[in-house]
């Protein structure tokens, strides 16, 4: 057995640990995505890796303590040396360590866990799910996925924050790109193509060039349409939140938030025409204001049509419209108490009869109302960026707090949950919206990774832990709602 | 007959427009900042945050403001009354906290006797402005959008340098 630690240039994780290994997430800084020193130090294991790598690490302060005189009288060749004679000591005592890593190992992962934090935040949720499950049922996303809808973006460029993604089918699927990024002049020959692999900041930061934002890709990442056209729209924001369809809308409208610009549109399927503006460009209102918003986020629907915004950002509400787009009612307003929200963020409407599901991020909880505004529960200890209501009557919400995707039933009770933060394939660094098609294959569009990742099931997938989105109403057919 | 009648009407015509023109505030002056509502202004990396002091020019066609609540560096801004845009470019700081080339954009309204401000940038900034004047002081309600949370605040400026 040998530890080999080494240190290199600033490298893509992705292409460290394609298997996604939990060690490796121990060099990223949770918050910020950083890397100390701005250099990785790269765990090579050799043979039983955990073994190794917690004997690395009760290893390492004995060896800085011990050599640190070392180090200043004699250089470092020498203290290279010694620290080689070290490890063969190491090597030698193994057993005993191995024993006192594997219990530092553990305890260590209890404490760390994102499934502990979530249970630290509420005891009211019990999360299920192994800890370190990165990926749940689904596969290892490919890690080539940034290069769908080639030829965007353009030589020198990259995606930027991806707000949004929606599977209308396995094989159509839209992408809200809040615009490109440029890339820095020298680029690491394995640069996966996500802004996230440089870990310097979110990809929400850099002012982005508005063009590709909302185009429409197939199964194999292969571009079918680009709205180059509409590009213009997102000028002076920061580019599409999110995108939708309603799974009750014969005609499948495409239905894009811009929170920035305050205002919601309503495009053809085709994206040829935009049919609605829902808000005021560029001009935001007031909480009891009905023909404004203040920084929209996200939209769900009954199935007569009526539809939901979280409304959101500025105005802390939820405002309720009829099919056509006039605004009924809203209720909530800015703070802490029942029906009150710090930043609504995401939507989901479902179960019978019909509740409406918020996302009060801020206030790291959902609430649950009935269709007229009415306070019915929360569920504390969760912030989601975005939640989908799915076939099978769940709530799946995307949590800002910990990267974790978690099943409710209706009740509020999590049946399941993975996911982690991190840049590489399968991790993810602020999931902005969910997506699954009847396939069930999993999208997660990424604001600050400035990705989005397609999650294929595993072979032998239990069905119960997989996100399997609404189905869409068959196109064409005559509108009954 | 006829030709009184147009006279007539032309005269009513020159006569209504100077009395709307009439209507509508000067803010032009220097103003000293008196107060604030909240008294903290939530606003963040100096985007919004009132400036102490303004210098307001006022013509027929735009409105001109002198002041640092752009941002942490003074900045005149220009505003066409006409309600079309006026767009330039500007270092500015951005999100990450870093000193760029921002495009900028105005534009401006009246609404009766308020004069509504709006100020864009591409660094995620967002400004709207509603002054009015009332007993010799200048008040703006301001509310900020950014990233961050959104601010709504009232100002209040007195005659002054």
């Amino acid at each position: 057995m040998l530890v080999v630690l080494e240190s290199r240039d600033l490298v893509p994780g992705a292409q460290a640990c394609e298997g996604g290994c939990a060690s490796q997430t121990s060099i990223h800084c949770p918050t910020t995505g950083m890397r100390a020193n701005g250099a990785r130090t790269r765990v090579r294991m050799l043979k039983k890796p955990l073994t190794l790598l917690a004997t690395g690490v009760v290893a390492l302060p004995f060896v800085v303590v011990k050599r640190s005189r070392l180090f200043k009288r004699a250089g470092y060749a020498a203290a290279f040396r010694e620290a080689s004679t070290f490890f063969r000591r190491v090597r030698m005592r193994r057993r005993t360590l191995s024993l006192t890593a594997w219990l530092t190992v553990i305890a260590g992962l209890i404490v760390i866990s994102p499934n502990a934090s979530l249970q630290q935040r509420s005891d009211s949720i019990s999360v299920k799910g192994g800890a370190g499950d990165i990926t749940g049922e689904y596969q290892i996303p490919d890690p080539n996925w940034p290069q769908w809808a080639h030829p965007y973006p353009k030589p020198g460029y990259i995606w930027g924050s991806q707000g949004g993604v929606f599977a209308e089918s396995p094989n159509r699927v839209y992408l809200a790109n809040r615009g490109e990024l440029k890339l820095p002049d020298k680029v690491p020959p394995n640069f996966p193509g996500n802004w996230g692999f440089f870990n310097q900041m979110a990809a929400t930061q850099p002012i982005a060039n508005m063009v590709n934002c909302i185009v429409v890709v197939d199964g194999t990442g292969k571009l079918i349409e680009a709205w180059n056209q509409w590009d213009k729209l997102f000028d002076w924001g920061r580019g599409p939140h999110q995108v939708y369809i309603s799974p009750y809308d014969p005609e499948r409208h495409v239905w894009v938030v811009d929170d920035m610009r305050h205002v919601i549109y309503r495009f053809t399927h085709d994206g040829k025409q935009l049919v609605q503006t829902l808000g005021v460009l560029d001009e935001f209102g007031e909480n009891d204001d009905l023909t404004h918003f203040r920084r929209p986020t996200m939209i769900d629907w009954l199935p007569d049509g009526t539809f939901f915004v979280a409304d959101g950002y500025g105005n802390t509400r939820v405002v309720k419209f009829d099919k056509s787009g006039k605004a009924l009612l809203k209720w909530g307003s800015r703070g802490t108490g029942p029906g009150q929200f710090n930043t609504p963020h995401g939507i989901a409407v479902g179960g019978s009869p019909p509740r409406v599901f918020v996302s009060d991020r801020g206030n790291r909880r959902i609430q649950v109302f009935d269709t007229d505004g009415k306070f019915l529960e929360e569920w504390p200890g969760i912030a989601p960026h975005s939640m989908l209501m799915s076939a099978d009557e769940h709530v799946w919400a995307v949590d800002s707090l910990t990267d974790r995707i978690v099943k409710f039933d209706l009740s509020g009770h999590v049946e399941f949950s993975f996911g982690q933060f991190g840049t590489r394939p399968g991790y993810t660094w602020a999931p902005h919206q969910i997506s699954a098609d009847s396939d069930g294959n999993l999208y997660l569009s990424e604001v600050f990774g400035g990705r989005t990742q397609k999650y294929r099931p595993k072979p032998n997938a239990d069905p119960t832990k997989l996100v399997w989105g609404r189905s869409l109403m068959p196109l064409g057919n005559a509108r009954t709602n | 007959m006829i030709k009184r009648m147009m006279l007539l009407l032309i005269a009513l015509t020159v006569v209504v427009s100077a009395v709307h023109a009439q209507s509508k505030p000067d803010f032009s002056g220097a103003w000293k900042l008196s107060g604030t509502t909240p008294p903290n202004y939530p606003g963040s990396a100096g985007w919004g945050v009132p400036s102490p002091s303004l210098v307001v020019k006022q013509t027929s066609t735009e409105l001109t403001i002198q002041s640092g609540q752009y941002g942490p560096t003074p900045m005149t801004v220009v505003y066409k009354l006409d309600g079309t845009d006026t767009i330039w470019d500007a270092q500015s700081i951005t999100q990450s906290g870093t000193s760029a080339v921002v495009k900028w954009r105005t534009k401006a309204r009246w609404d009766g006797n308020k004069l509504i401000l709006f100020t864009w940038n591409t660094a995620l900034n967002q400004m709207r402005d509603v002054m009015t004047l009332s007993n010799g002081a200048l008040t703006i309600q301001r509310g900020t959008e950014q990233p961050g949370p959104s601010t709504n605040a009232t100002l209040t400026y007195a005659k002054g340098s």
